[in-house]
């Protein structure tokens, strides 16, 4: 029936009149709102962006490291910091900043694939246990409890103990010991939001779990997990060059800070350039990574973001 | 957990009485070294044999060294105690102060600065600080030797000397986190509304603040510790290396490189006893603080 005029639909929602806001104009994407937020904490965006160098560096390495770094030229052995070698060269004549360069590519490397793995780890079985509860909750958290209670240097090693020394199974173990911090992290978001009414509500008009899961409750749970992302990755880091320093990480003659500092150790009062550079480029690496997680945090928290959000407009 | 333990360790690929023989290998003395440490019987019955030995105290003998797992941990222990406590007492020292005080100034010079550096113990590299600290005191300055451990007993000096430096290296890690979580819960423990109303009240700030303030920023601050001594018992294995520190760090790493299962079964073990122990404490202490928990 074409004719007769279709009722009208209830008010449109304005401002005033349905106390909802008006949709004349979609609102800014989260998060876009997150990373103008997160420019404005100097801190933050300063270590923000030197990260961003670093992993160009490391992405571009081979392209902007003035030699190989396993060209060895005897002859040029242990030579200070100069124009022709920024940062010296090592007992084999090795340039020391492209060696830098190069191990960027390595730790950082290792750092991803171990904080990738236990994320999607970590946070599965995290999704699971916060979701469902009851018995599912106890045994995970039984296994991830027992996991966390043995020392982490010690389950890396023992983890690479097992699978022999390299770069990737460095990533593996130290994955290893990260997953039940994940696990952790997102079973308390998961049940945070587990009882929200968006959550309930979707499930009483009958939505699956699956898509509960990943359209409601991951979305929103996510904050946490982000900021210990961040986090993670700066000790995984850390730990990368430790287990290397220890000879069983990234195994020579490939260039991984950890390693670097190893070899300098022996020549130290010789030649403090050897072990002072790689161990800078970890230390700012880490605490770029750590301020971000700062930052990240602040701006993601719901109490702060209003906060600093409100303020600026 | 000590099946884990034992399920973990025995995973671990080679041979540990072949690695112990080394070039001397003949037939003869592998198998019969190997009937005697028990590597012959199916693992269920090992596992067991090893649980019921340690029970009553004796946890094996080394592969590498002959020596008893217990003599080599006991070995080890007054090191490992030594640079923990140590390093605890620097960690408090930095953190407790540097971080009431941020908590009481938020956003102060003195807050600001203690974030930084906060940050900074955080991210550096222990070993780093380690190398760098032995290169400018013990090389270039020779105020201090760049490691080793003597017993108290026998040269205090020398003990104090030589416990310096990785104390502080680990401590100033250590005190690093600590603070972050003083500044917070006092902080939160200056907002909270009793705290208000105690200086409603009229109660001088000096009282308000040690009864009310410090007791409820306490438990937080007992349970970082506690995490962070058991962290630090455990062996801080790569500041002991640089140190040349003798403690069980150094003992389990090398447990793990020969494949010495005993050993490495006896320090996890041990390890694990340490965190029921500090954990236990942990308890103790919230309920001496807090009333109301023990309701």
């Amino acid at each position: 029936m074409t004719g007769a005029p279709l009722p009208e639909p209830a008010a449109s929602p304005t401002a005033t009149e349905a106390g909802v806001p008006s949709t004349a104009r979609p609102p800014r994407p989260r998060w876009r709102q997150t990373l103008g937020l997160l420019a404005r904490n100097p801190t933050a965006a300063v270590a923000a962006t030197v990260l961003l160098l670093i992993v160009l560096m490391a992405v571009l390495d081979e392209a902007i490291a003035p030699t190989g770094p396993n060209e060895i030229a005897v002859e040029d052995r242990l030579q200070p910091p100069s124009l022709a070698h920024p940062f010296g060269t090592d007992d084999l004549g090795r340039d020391i900043l492209s060696r830098v360069v190069l191990g960027a590519a390595v730790s950082l490397r290792v750092g991803f694939l171990a904080v990738a793995f236990a994320l999607v780890v970590g946070t599965v079985i995290g999704l699971l246990a916060g979701f469902y509860g009851r018995w599912v909750d106890d045994v995970l958290m039984r296994v991830m409890d027992m996991l966390f209670a043995f020392p982490a240097v010690l389950l890396a090693i023992a983890v690479l103990a097992v699978r022999g020394p390299g770069s990737g199974n460095t990533a593996l173990a130290i994955g290893i010991v990260y997953v039940p911090v994940f696990a952790r992290v997102t079973r308390a978001s998961v049940l945070g939001v587990r009882e929200e009414v968006y959550v309930r509500a979707s499930r009483s008009v009958g939505a699956s779990d699956w898509r509960l899961l990943t359209r409601h409750v991951l979305p929103n749970a996510a904050p946490p997990i982000i900021v210990q992302t961040s986090i993670s990755l700066a000790f995984a880091v850390l730990a990368e060059a430790a287990l290397s320093f220890l000879g069983l990480g990234t195994q020579p003659p490939n260039p991984s800070w950890g390693l670097m500092l190893a070899e300098g150790r022996g020549f130290i009062d010789l030649a403090w350039w050897l072990a002072f550079f790689p161990g800078m480029a970890i230390f700012l690496t880490v605490l770029c990574f750590n301020l971000l997680g700062d930052g990240l945090r602040d701006v993601l928290d719901p109490r702060q973001r209003t906060l600093m959000a409100g303020s600026g407009r | 957990m000590s099946v884990i333990v034992f399920g973990l360790v025995h995973l671990v690929p080679g041979d540990p009485i072949r690695l112990a023989l080394g070039t001397r290998f003949d037939q003869e003395t592998y198998d019969a070294l190997r009937a005697r440490a028990g590597l012959d019987q199916p693992l269920v019955e090992q596992f067991f044999g090893w649980a019921g030995r340690a029970l009553a105290g004796d946890l094996g003998v080394s592969f590498r060294t002959g020596e008893t797992v217990t003599s080599l941990i006991a070995e080890r222990l007054p090191a490992t105690l030594t640079l923990a406590f140590a390093s605890i007492l620097v960690a408090l020292l930095i953190a407790v102060p540097l971080g009431t005080i941020s908590a009481l100034r938020p956003r102060s010079v003195v807050d600001r600065v203690a974030t930084v550096l906060s940050q900074i113990g955080i991210s550096v590299p222990e070993f780093w600080m380690a190398i760098v600290l032995i290169l400018v005191f013990a090389g270039t300055l020779g105020w201090l030797p760049s490691g080793g451990y003597v017993p108290l007993t026998e040269d205090p000096g020398g003990w104090a000397q030589r416990l310096l430096m990785p104390a502080v290296v680990t401590g100033v890690v250590s005190g690093s986190v600590i603070t972050r979580f003083v500044r917070s819960s006092v902080l939160e423990a200056l907002g909270a509304d009793h705290v208000r109303t105690a200086q409603a009240k009229g109660l001088a700030t000096r009282q308000v603040f040690t009864w009310h303030v410090l007791r409820n920023a306490l438990l937080p601050l007992v349970t970082v510790t506690g995490v962070q001594l058991a962290y630090l018992l455990s062996g801080v294995v790569v500041v002991e290396i640089v140190f040349a520190w003798p403690g069980l760090g150094q003992l389990a790493l090398q447990a793990v490189q020969s494949r010495d299962y005993p050993v490495l079964q006896g320090a996890i073990l041990l390890f694990a006893v340490v965190f029921l122990l500090i954990n236990l404490a942990v308890d103790l202490l919230y309920t001496a603080i807090d009333p109301r928990i023990r309701r």
